[in-house]
């Protein structure tokens, strides 16, 4: 139950002027067809009215029966027995298209008639509702006596067909009019074929009526042509007007209906209606699906290349900002199908391996073999146990490749398994990075680091009467390995030479040439030229090596141990600091040259300054000096303040070296430091020395002994001969108390008055060797020395010398 | 480099002149004997060993003169040493008592006057 409140008498007084104008349209409709009646004059072969009132109701509501039902009422009390009668009627009259629309309804019945359900869904909706028309009107007559009892099934025949053609014929023009807008205007050469069509039609009709041929099947074609060429704006108005021309003419008994009974006409008009109304519409129907159909599928085709294309475009810029960075990065990715065995390459993959994509396809084992022969295996055996074993992660792989035209490449390889769901293998993806020049650095540094550690000393010789120390900081981590060297030389005169030097470049370079120059102070200064002479022959051997483009600063200072006389000659390098022994730091200043290498000539300078014993030399590289945004008188300022003080506190040089390092070289220093460090030791009474027992090292013993005996005012000519006995002896423990590099000897050497007694002790067992020989150096050795004593016991074996010393008369 | 010493071979028309620079004790000796005696070619008539500059030699320095010159005279070469009379290497040759077993001359020059003559095979 439903209140009627205000809102709804709004909604019923808006309702009341469609309404009427329904009942309106029903009732001039109604007339007109009235006009074709073949039963008495209420039963008509096409009503018309049930296909409007269907399309009213459709469109507006079926609220709208009130003037349906009072249209149908006025329409049918004339020509009703009695006015019961007409109401009766006009109710089925009202009901029926009610019925049809709520069935349309619940189909989603759609206007356009463009699909082939909606065709269907009218025709049944019109055969179905119209039944109730038609039986309630034909009862009607029946009751009312307007028709006998075996008139009723042709009454109701007639009734319903007319009802229903009514609805097939009409609410198809109808709907179609509604949704004309939604069709193309027919423009050009349509409109004339518009034109033809209809002059068609009405010259196939007109031909009917004036022959006996049944000449009315030709309609078909040309209604299929409408329905095809028009869809549902051309077939319905067509299938009207044949309908329309066939019913008059059957009304008038005029061509096929010519001589026919009631019945027969009725159905042959019925059926020919039926005939018309489904072909055109249903075909209609049936192009403008398919003609949806094509246009939705241009359409989603269109859309989707759109989308292809917008697609593609975002890829190929996607693809290309991969391409730039992976040549950027020298990474190239790749993706195996490991089912099809399909690999795809990315450009830069191609690249690396030095080719163009050449549209061969690429597979796992044209890939594998550009890498060397003896890395395929490795590689092999990496894939196929994540294979087997079906782990996503696989161990990095580094390889090496060769080029097509032969070079070759150092790749570094990841790669990672995809697994499906289920855990079989989909694919393998991966990428391949060119490490090649890394590497190539890498090593680089790693040769020059390498190569600058071995060119330094080892260690530096052990000296009598100068200590030494030196510390070598590389700079900081990712720099290069720099010059930078220290060198202690122990020099044919019983002098020590100290040198230092910094070689311009960085990298192996730079660090063969230290090597080179460090070799050729040691030969020149073997050779017994003064320093100044040594430092111009290398200037020459480098300026020559390296065409003057190679420049090395360098400090060479030698020093006699006897009378602490230093001579300094400097090659652009910072001057030596001195810190004496009172205290105080000092620069040794002296003419400073250009540095060696460089393609001018000029002799080279020596500066002699005397040391007092105990003074500490330092000699460095501009590491220690160098700051940025701070001049170099500055830097070495400060080094002279720090060195000053940590001199009176620390009189050992290694602390000495490390402490002037921690003071006055930032962390990250981004250069070489070299610092030498040679503190001038007073003679002492007592020498002790020992060596390795290595005929290399009779050498040192020699330097060591005279450096000590000079010390002690020997005359030169006893001295010399106490070195031969005592390097004589040391040879013979090295040669023959040990097999090589095993073992120790020792030297001590004291001055008893007048007397140097030399003793040199072995820890082994003199071994059997020729007489002669050994015979030869004890000969020797008792030449040289007074008095010559050989004890050998359990733990080795003592020679004893001694000399007195014969003291030129001064 | 042959440890502390070096060493330079020059000719003096069918002599070779030998001079070695350094030191020459147990560490290098050998390894210098062999250098010299690779020095003279089968054709010169001898060897001149300039040891002036030499700052040291020890009695295995002395082995390998005696060896030398054992090898050139048996080859049919003559061997003479130059050094001078106050040199290290002309008093060690003392010391060993090893002077009076080739010629001994204070220069090149002198050496090998001395070596062409006890060839015989006189040279302005």
């Amino acid at each position: 139950m439903r209140m009627i409140g205000g809102r709804d008498r709004a909604e019923l007084r808006s309702d009341l002027l469609p309404s009427l104008l329904l009942g309106l349209a029903y009732y001039l409709a109604a007339r007109l067809s009235l006009e074709l009646a073949l039963v008495d004059e209420n039963i008509t072969p096409l009503w018309p009215p049930s296909g409007i009132a269907l399309v009213g109701f459709l469109l507006f509501g079926s609220r709208l029966w009130p003037g349906v039902a009072l249209a149908a009422f006025v329409v049918n009390l004339p020509i009703s027995g009695s006015a019961l009668a007409a109401l009766v009627t006009a109710a089925g009259n009202t009901l029926a298209p009610i019925a049809a629309a709520v069935m349309l309804r619940r189909v989603g019945f759609r206007p356009q008639l463009d699909r082939l359900r909606d065709a269907l869904a009218i025709v049944i909706a019109a055969l179905a509702s119209t039944t109730i028309s038609a039986t309630i009107g034909a009862t009607t007559l029946l009751v009312s006596g307007a028709i006998a009892g075996d008139g009723y099934l042709a009454a109701w025949s007639v009734w319903w067909a007319g009802d229903a053609m009514g609805i097939l014929v009409v609410a198809p023009v109808l709907f179609t009019l509604t949704t004309i807008r939604e069709h193309p205007i027919p423009r050009g050469w349509k409109v004339l074929e518009a034109a033809v069509l209809a002059g068609l039609l009405l010259g196939i009709c007109s031909m009917t009526l004036a022959t006996d041929l049944p000449f009315y099947f030709l309609l078909f074609p040309v209604l299929g042509w409408a329905a095809w060429r028009f869809q549902q704006p051309g077939a319905t108005p067509a299938a009207l007007l044949v309908s329309g021309f066939a019913t008059w003419a059957a009304v008038e008994g005029r061509g096929p209906f010519e001589g026919l009974g009631l019945s027969e006409q009725m159905f042959t008009l019925q059926s020919f209606n039926a005939s018309v109304a489904l072909t055109s519409f249903f075909f209609a129907a049936i192009v403008s699906e398919r003609l949806r159909a094509r246009r939705a599928l241009e359409e989603a085709a269109a859309e989707l290349e759109e989308r292809v294309q917008a697609r593609t475009a975002e890829l190929s810029a996607t693809n290309e900002r991969l391409a730039e960075a992976q040549q950027l990065a020298h990474l190239g990715s790749w993706e195996w199908d490991v089912a099809t065995g399909s690999v795809t390459w990315s450009e830069e993959m191609y690249r690396i391996h030095g080719m163009v994509a050449d549209g061969e396809p690429m597979t796992f084992e044209r890939a594998i073999d550009f890498a060397e022969i003896d890395e395929r295996e490795r590689i092999r055996a990496n894939v196929e146990r994540a294979i087997e074993t079906r782990t996503e992660t696989i161990p990095d792989l580094e390889y090496r490749i060769v080029r097509p035209d032969g070079d070759m490449r150092t790749l570094y390889g990841k790669a990672r398994l995809v697994l499906a769901d289920d855990g079989s293998i989909r694919r393998m993806v991966g990428t391949v990075e060119d490490v090649t020049v890394r590497r190539g650095l890498e090593r680089e540094h790693r040769i020059a680091e390498t190569l600058q550690q071995a060119l330094l000393p080892q260690r530096l010789p052990h000296l009598v009467g100068i200590g030494l120390a030196a510390r070598y900081v590389p700079a900081e981590e990712g720099s290069s390995a720099g010059g930078d060297w220290y060198d202690v030389l122990e020099l044919p005169g019983g002098g020590v030479g100290l040198v230092i030097g910094d070689v311009a470049g960085h990298g192996s370079e730079a660090a063969s040439v230290m090597g080179q120059v460090r070799m050729a102070v040691r030969a020149f200064s073997l050779e017994g030229h003064p320093p100044a002479i040594v430092v111009g022959l290398v200037h020459d051997l480098i300026r020559s090596l390296y065409d003057g483009e190679q420049m090395v600063t360098m400090l060479f200072v030698t020093v006699e141990p006897t009378t602490w006389e230093a001579t300094v000659v400097n090659a652009g390098h910072p001057p030596p600091l001195v810190l004496d022994p009172a205290g105080g730091a000092s620069f040794l200043e002296g003419p400073v040259g250009l540095p060696v290498g460089l393609n001018w000539s000029l002799p080279y300078e020596g500066s002699i300054a005397r040391l007092r014993p105990g003074s500490v030399l330092v000699l460095f590289t501009d590491g220690l000096v160098d700051r940025r945004d701070v001049p170099v008188e500055e830097g070495l300022a400060r080094l002279r303040t720090v060195a000053g003080e940590l001199a009176d506190r620390e009189r050992d040089i290694e602390e000495l070296c490390g402490s002037l390092i921690l003071s006055l070289v930032p962390e990250d220093a981004s250069d070489d430091v070299a610092v030498l460090a040679a503190r001038l030791d007073p003679v002492g009474d007592r020498l002790s020395l020992r060596i390795p027992a290595d005929p290399s090292k009779l050498a040192s013993v020699r330097r060591n002994l005279a450096r000590w005996l000079t010390g002690h005012d020997v005359p030169v000519t006893d001295a010399d001969d106490i070195v031969l006995a005592s390097s004589e002896a040391c040879a013979n423990a090295v040669e023959h108390a040990y097999g090589p590099g095993q073992g120790s000897v020792d030297l001590d050497a004291e001055i008893d008055g007048g007397t140097v007694i030399v003793v040199v002790t072995d820890a082994g067992s003199w071994r059997e060797a020729r007489v002669r020989d050994r015979g030869r150096g004890l000969a020797l050795i008792e030449a040289c020395m007074d008095r010559c004593d050989v004890t050998t016991g359990p733990t080795g074996t003592e020679l004893r010398m001694r000399r007195r010393i014969r003291r030129p008369s001064v | 480099m042959n440890g502390p010493a070096s060493i330079a071979v020059t000719h003096d028309a069918d002599l070779v002149v030998v001079t070695i620079d350094g030191e020459i004790d147990l560490a290098n000796a050998s390894e210098l004997e062999g250098e010299i005696l690779g020095a003279v070619p089968n054709g010169a008539a001898g060897l001149v060993l300039d040891l002036g500059a030499l700052t040291y030699l020890d009695s295995r320095g002395v082995r390998l003169l005696l060896s030398v010159a054992g090898r050139l005279g048996w080859r049919g070469q003559g061997f003479a040493l130059a050094a001078p009379a106050e040199s290290r290497c002309r008093r060690v040759l003392t010391l060993a008592g090893a002077d009076g077993a080739f010629p001994s001359g204070s220069s090149v020059g002198d050496a090998s006057a001395l070596l062409r003559a006890s060839l015989g095979t006189g040279n302005a």
